[in-house]
């Protein structure tokens, strides 16, 4: 009977962490996550309340920005036409929003590297008094006062209070679901699919002239690099050198992912490039030779006009459409019931 | 069964009779300014010094709480993360729980937070973020905040800020405190902020917000505000 009790429990134990396995997995030949889950283990109703207060205004001071207001799913999480983001009562920022994907492997978040742990990444937006404005014990104390979130609190932590830990740890977890290693890409790697001579020819320029940094699968090495842009004198951003005090840091900012690049213009940390042409001019033609300049970049790229072409191409396989257009990522339903209902 | 039984029996006898050894030992902390005891609520009553000085906020961090006995270590608080702040007179004492008899003569902390908590990630209780203790715009714990007025501070409102933190080097803040404690069953730990305040030109100096050498040098001030 003893048996029969314990292998009912294992199946049932699989079944959930089959299920577990359609919000996180590990891709094929993929490194191994840096966020520790052991700390903040995934569930089902963790990931849900997570994705209610990614959408919900509330973390915001007059209830008007969310997260998605900047990192939109269908931009692969940035938003697009804002070169500098922007927050309440349009207020403008200093930097472009970065995509969100991957997150389990990015070692720290922000331009600059500022934050070292995902879940400590909200608390940056939240408190900006140009983004969202508020704070976390605010934000807390309204979750506790809404009937609506109190059942969502006990559902996933069999507790009805809110605490910074417990709100900071479910976002956690949905941004943690958002997985993109389905591109046409991904699926040649495995073989499912094929490069056309074009994709193939830009691949190999690829290789050549961008690994390094924007290394293959996550297409970045999530490093800091001065990539040559002209420092604009409006903005000072001096990027990673505001954070390490290193003169060798300066105008180093954090490379980007270039999975879903299709989809998240305009480009760089403040956005000022609206096409993809106009990143690769910057690469052949526009490089600003400054004391930081990354060595990978030291030497001219010359690419022809059709190398340039066969190059966009193949960037054009990093976009993920079943990323862009899951529904488990989009904005919860429940949520606009409980609006209705206030 | 009875094999399961004879197994789980002689562990209960151990876990009971291990709990029974266990005892609470309070430590509790006196934060004074001079002479004078300092309680948020009280503040009406401090001493007029020439500077007509306020204090309004001091919260920090007590940490890896250990005894020691001589040169060895007798005892380490396990998850020890305590925030001592001033305007909850409740946070002035925590108990650690000990073996019965043991003996230790020194006790030694950390003011502040160790690196690898700082890196690992969102916790609760005293380390929540709603504490108001970790800087939002840049990861990391403030180890020591205090906030008050002074007439020497030529700032809105006579306001100084001092909030210290930063855990890489070179600027890391952690502090660690080392007192003696014979035996002593509660344990108190005195914490004069008059020496701290004492050591800073509030003329030339009235707020740090971010990790810099400063931040360490005033830490480090803060260390021989600790005694018995």
């Amino acid at each position: 009977m003893k048996y029969k009790v314990a292998l009912f429990s294992l199946f049932i134990f699989f079944l959930s962490a089959f299920q577990l396995s359609d919000y996180f997995y590990i891709p094929k030949n993929w490194p191994e996550p840096i966020y520790d889950f052991s700390k903040n283990p995934l569930s089902k109703e963790k990931i849900e309340l997570g994705r209610l207060l990614f959408y919900d205004p509330i973390l915001s001071k007059n209830n008007t920005i969310s997260c998605t207001s900047c990192h939109s799913p269908y931009s692969a999480f940035t938003h697009i036409d804002h070169a500098l983001s922007h927050g309440i009562v349009d207020r403008i920022g200093t930097r472009n929003s970065p995509t969100l994907m991957n997150l389990a492997w990015q070692k720290s978040m922000m331009w600059d590297g500022a934050i070292h742990h995902l879940d400590m990444q909200p608390l940056a937006p939240i408190s900006h008094p140009d983004e969202m404005g508020s704070s976390i014990d605010s934000v807390v104390d309204r979750l506790n006062s809404l009937k609506f979130y109190r059942k969502y609190f006990y559902q996933a932590y069999g507790d009805s209070l809110a605490t910074g830990e417990k709100t900071l740890k479910a976002i956690s977890q949905f941004m943690l679901t958002l997985i993109s290693a389905n591109s046409k890409y991904d699926k040649v790697k495995q073989s499912e699919e094929c490069f056309t001579q074009q994709e193939l020819n830009g691949y190999h320029i690829f290789q050549k002239n961008c690994n390094t940094c924007h290394k293959e699968p996550l297409f970045t090495t999530g490093d800091f690099a001065n990539n040559g842009l002209p420092n604009d004198t409006l903005l000072n951003d001096l990027g990673r050198f505001k954070i390490t005090r290193d003169a060798k840091d300066s105008l180093c900012f954090k490379i980007p992912t270039l999975r879903n690049i299709e989809y998240s213009y305009p480009y760089m940390h403040d956005g000022r490039f609206k096409t993809l042409s106009q990143v690769l001019m910057h690469y052949t033609s526009g490089k600003h030779l400054s004391k930081t300049l990354a060595k990978e970049l030291e030497k001219p790229i010359v690419l022809t006009s059709n190398e340039k072409v066969d190059l966009i191409a193949f960037l054009l396989t990093l976009s993920d459409k079943e990323f862009i257009f899951n529904p488990k990522f989009q904005f919860p339903k429940e949520l606009i019931s409980y609006k209705t209902k206030e | 069964m009875k094999s399961l039984l004879l197994l789980i029996i002689p562990l209960l006898v151990v876990f009971r009779s291990q709990s029974k050894r266990l005892i609470n030992l309070p430590i509790a902390f006196q934060l004074v300014l001079g002479n004078f005891s300092l309680l948020l609520n009280d503040t009406s009553n401090l001493p007029q010094t020439n500077e007509n000085l306020n204090i309004e906020t001091l919260k920090f961090y007590i940490s890896k709480v250990q005894l020691y006995q001589i040169d060895s270590l007798a005892f380490e608080e396990q998850l020890s993360f305590h925030l001592i702040d001033i305007s909850n007179p409740s946070s002035l004492k925590f108990s650690i729980k000990i073996p019965k008899n043991l003996s230790y003569n020194r006790i030694q902390f950390y003011m502040g937070i160790d690196s690898i908590t700082n890196v690992s990630g969102v916790m609760g209780g005293d380390l929540d973020p709603i504490k108001g203790m970790y800087w939002t715009w840049q990861s990391g714990y403030i180890n020591f905040k205090l906030e008050g007025k002074s007439k020497l501070c030529k700032t809105k409102n006579n306001l100084f800020q001092f909030h210290l933190g930063g855990y890489q080097i070179p600027n890391s803040c952690l502090q660690t405190i080392n007192l003696e404690a014979l035996e002593e069953h509660p344990i108190f730990i005195k914490m004069d902020i008059e020496k701290f305040i004492k050591s800073i030109d509030l003329v030339k100096l009235n707020h740090i917000m971010s990790p810099s050498a400063e931040a360490v040098k005033l830490s480090e001030y803060l260390v021989t505000c600790f005694s018995k």
